[in-house]
């Protein structure tokens, strides 16, 4: 075990403290403390429960094939959608876009060996799986039915798996607390020398700004889930209103969480879309300083908005007014990051590799959410939208077409530095263009029938929807047809994808300049670096990486004696 | 554009973004022209004058958004074509470096500050129409939730209706709606509004029917494993002489409701015997918590209970039931819950009959 004094020292170039590679199979690959095995087992985990939700989003799509439902019943139905939102929000997408690209990318992009605090980043993973596992354990004891907002009373009506609900969820968002504590002080601690904030890579500083919002916002959440437990297994009067309690306190407290979980959901996906359009272009992101201190400007605002979901709960209308404008303000910040992509554009030479078509759909449908997100913003216009397909349709725009765009274009740049691999850009295509199509299909109607008088969270619906739902649906296939590509890419590619080599895409930023997969401590030495990452015309702005890509030796471990 | 950071070239904008520019602003001002005059009544009728505004709010949100959304599109999908990597491009060839510009860069975060302040004083002076300057006094109306039905009750009628919220046209109607189990929501697709319905909570819309005809209340908020088909009952908007034989029908019908309330109780406790003193050990290690031993006006949490058998100022018990000792005693059997709060029925009290019989001695002795 290190001592705290050389812990301090650890990574960041100012004295290196190397540990021997582990060589057994379990402290490798399983209870590995490197950065990179911890973010590959987040994303490989975050897949897996990405499947298991998606099977669910099926089930849901088979249901409203027809009005009267029939697939399933009611009571099961409630069950899946309520599964499907919780484990698509925390088991998928911010495990994929924290614990997964960031633990494997940002370390290496900021030239550090590894996060401050490795052990605590194992036991953040490992505290997810399980968690997981017990989310959809909660089907065998009848699974939480009101929605992933379980709003009480309807909750502490619930049946007996909402409590292993609670007690799941507490447990990823213990995993994300400390996910958020590791990588903040790895950010304002373990860069390399030279990297000064504005030679940060723009998917640092989108950690950046997400890492306080797991840190403090998902407190709140632990303290609501506590309550309700609590409430439910030993009857603590937090919520029900015969006993004294109140359920728009459950409201408050879950939104006070859920709604910078909005952000930590989509800012990471900013910041990759920021390295993407660089790379590709083959030109400096366009307002470099803008698009960074917007990503904190979101983060600040986040905090002071979440009333907005609450307009129909009987707010005051004093308290209505500051929740509607702050939400309209952080329009212009969004607004100054999506000028500045388009920008970036301009005078490109650009090269449309999957990543990039992920990146430039993203911008159409995130745009497109974010828009419809400003309507609801507006009180009069949310009286009428609220807890309707609407909101369905607006929050998928933002969490399908925003993250999980942003996962994908992700995935299609930088699977090569995790596997070594190149992914089929061929298939890539087609991944891209059936995923495109589809979702817009599948989600765009749904705005319609919202504003028609559709509510979410139903098992059978009005007739004249069934039409559109059935169009829906069928859209709804296309988008598997283009995730199974996907999948089948991924898994084909791994034996068979064309050798990556360490830079395939000519990238800037630090982690392309070292072998694809990086060796166990990141870097031979670490570098110095002299400039932002993005300028194509000048030379690379690092030194100390020359013998990268020879045959020398790596760091040497201390002698056991000091470790 | 010379401000540019240090060494970033001079931009030169060439005719083909003008000529994209031009035809992104006509397709942006169609869109405009389209949400200005699309038929949004004729899809879905706006049933009372409130509608008409937030269908006002929601054109001009459409309509500014879509010409914003015109441009971001058209010039991710113009920039994308017009500068992509061609075959006869260097392998090494890379675009033009330009880092920033500050004047680009201030007007667009100029342009969408007015964007939303334009868009806010829009939505205030709405919201204001709607949440605050409303008068909404011309009819008092109150439904209540239930798994998995809307009730509704009418000043002058006892008891709850439960067929259809009648409306008359041109009167301003104040809505207060709660709920008696979990939280359900109050939703006329056909009135743009909604209201959620919170046990222990008040919740108020205030709107003005204009438009006649039969419009359909949806639950939007989960509420249990019939929610999806808590869209039966219906608003009915309707002229005032239609509107006020219904109501006088109702009147009537409900004379002697109080006995035909939907939580009527359980069996009778027996109150012969009822112990006084037992009674006021038992209020106050429960009831005290809530009530006081004062006058009515002195409020805990509910009133102040004494002579609440013998008070003529306040004939009725909070369900409108009243007040003699069977109906007291029904009370705190069944609990109440409703527009004016809530009590625990006798299983969350933990009270026996006996104990009943002996609170609703100790009260009736306070006089």
């Amino acid at each position: 075990m290190q001592t705290h004094e050389q812990a301090e020292l650890h990574g960041g170039g100012v004295a290196d403290h190397i540990h021997p590679e582990p060589q057994t199979f379990v402290r490798k690959y399983i209870f590995s403390i490197d950065h990179k095995i911890i973010g590959l087992q987040y994303i490989i985990t975050g897949f897996v429960f990405f499947i298991l939700a998606g099977l669910l989003a099926e089930v849901i799509r088979a249901q409203m094939m027809h009005a009267t439902g029939g697939v399933v019943d009611s009571n099961t139905y409630d069950e899946i959608y309520s599964v499907h939102g919780s484990a698509m929000v925390w088991l998928v997408v911010i495990p994929l876009l924290t614990g997964g690209f960031g633990n494997f990318v940002f370390p290496l992009q900021i030239g550090a060996r590894d996060v401050a605090f490795p052990w605590l980043n194992m036991l953040s993973f490992w505290i997810f799986p399980p968690a997981g596992l017990m989310l959809f354990a909660s089907f065998l004891m009848g699974a939480p039915q009101a929605g992933w907002t379980e709003y009480p009373p309807m909750s502490l009506q619930g049946q007996a798996g909402t409590s292993m609900w609670c007690a799941a969820i507490f447990l990823v968002g213990v995993s994300s607390t400390l996910t958020g504590i590791n990588f903040l002080v790895t950010i304002l601690k373990m860069r390399a020398p030279g990297m000064t904030f504005t030679r940060m890579p723009l998917f640092v500083w989108a950690q950046f700004a997400t890492a306080p919002l797991l840190m403090i916002a998902t407190t709140a959440l632990a303290g609501a889930l506590a309550a309700l437990f609590m409430e439910r297994q030993f009857g603590v009067p937090f919520f029900d209103p015969t006993k004294g309690g109140s359920p728009v306190l459950w409201q408050h407290m879950f939104w006070f969480y859920s709604h910078p979980a909005v952000y930590i959901m989509i800012l990471p996906a900013f910041g990759m879309i920021s390295e993407i359009f660089p790379t590709f272009t083959r030109k400096p992101i366009f307002g470099y300083k803008m698009i960074a201190f917007s990503s904190v400007a979101i983060a600040l605002l986040g905090f002071m908005v979440w009333a907005h979901h609450m307009f129909t709960s009987g707010l005051a209308p004093w308290l209505q007014l500051p929740f509607m404008l702050l939400t309209m303000v952080i329009a212009i910040p969004t607004g100054i990051k999506i000028f500045s992509w388009v920008t970036t554009l301009w005078g490109g030479k650009i090269q449309f590799t999957t990543a990039m078509l992920f990146a430039i759909g993203f911008i159409a449908t995130f745009t497109f959410g974010g828009i419809t997100g400003v309507f609801l913003s507006a009180v009069p216009f949310d009286l009428h939208a609220h807890g309707t397909y609407f909101i369905v349709a607006h929050l998928h725009y933002v969490l399908v077409g925003g993250s999980l765009m942003g996962i994908l274009a992700g995935m299609h740049y930088w699977f090569p530095k995790m596997s070594g691999r190149m992914l089929s850009e061929k298939v890539g295509r087609w991944t891209f263009w059936l995923f495109f199509i589809g979702f817009n299909g599948t989600f765009l109607p749904m705005h319609w029938q919202g504003l028609m008088g559709m509510p979410r969270r139903v098992a059978q619906y009005d007739p004249q929807f069934q039409g559109v739902n059935q169009f829906e649906s069928y859209a709804s296939v296309v988008m598997t047809i283009a995730l199974l590509l996907f999948f089948y890419n991924v898994l084909w590619s791994l034996r068979h994808g064309k050798k990556a080599g360490p830079n395939p895409w000519g990238a800037r930023t630090l982690e392309w300049q070292i072998p694809s997969p990086p060796h166990y401590y990141n870097f031979k030495h670490v570098p110095t670096v002299f400039a932002a990452p993005y300028d194509f015309a000048e030379p690379l702005p690092y030194t100390g990486l020359e013998d990268e890509l020879t045959d020398s030796p790596g760091p040497q471990p201390a002698s056991s004696s000091s470790s | 554009m010379s401000e540019n950071s240090s060494k970033d070239p001079v931009v030169h904008l060439d005719r083909n973004f003008w000529i994209v520019t031009a035809v992104l602003a006509i397709l942006s001002i169609a869109g405009i022209v389209f949400w200005i005059v699309a038929p949004i009544t004729k899809f879905l009728p706006a049933a009372v004058v409130e509608a008409d505004e937030i269908d006002q709010l929601f054109r001009f949100l459409s309509a500014s958004s879509t010409a914003l959304f015109v441009f971001v599109i058209g010039y991710l999908l113009y920039f994308s074509i017009a500068f992509r990597r061609r075959s006869t491009d260097a392998p090494d060839a890379i675009g033009i470096q330009i880092h920033d510009n500050h004047k680009l860069e201030m007007w667009w975060t100029i342009l969408p500050t007015i964007f939303v302040v334009v868009m806010a004083i829009f939505s205030v002076r709405i919201w204001y129409g709607i949440e605050v300057n409303n008068p909404g006094n011309g009819l008092s109306v109150e439904s209540i939730g239930h798994q998995w039905n809307y009730t509704f009750r009418y000043p002058g009628v006892r008891g709850e209706i439960t067929d259809a919220m009648h409306l008359p046209v041109g009167v301003p109607v104040t809505l207060q709606v709660t709920s008696t189990d979990v939280i359900h929501s109050f939703w006329v697709p056909a009135m743009r509004l909604k209201a959620d319905m919170i046990p222990g909570t008040l919740n108020t819309i205030r709107f003005t029917p204009k438009y006649p005809g039969t419009y359909q209340i949806i639950c939007t908020e989960f509420c249990g494993v019939n929610h999806s088909v808590m869209d039966k009952q219906k608003v009915v908007i309707e002229s005032r002489p239609a509107f006020d034989a219904w109501y006088d029908g109702w009147v009537a019908k409900n004379k002697n409701a109080s006995d035909e309330l939907p939580k009527a109780s359980a069996g009778a406790v027996a109150l012969s015997g009822g112990d006084a003193a037992a009674g006021q050990k038992k209020f106050a290690l429960t009831c005290s918590s809530c009530h006081a031993v004062g006058p009515f006006s002195q409020k805990i949490v509910g009133p102040g209970l004494k002579g609440v058998l013998h008070d003529p100022a306040h004939p009725s018990l909070v369900n409108g039931d009243p007040a003699t000792p069977d109906n007291v005693a029904k009370l705190l059997q069944n609990g109440y819950s409703g527009s004016l709060g809530q009590m625990p029925n006798q299983t969350s009290n933990g009270l026996t009959n006996k104990d009943i019989a002996n609170l609703v001695a100790y009260l009736d002795s306070l006089k």
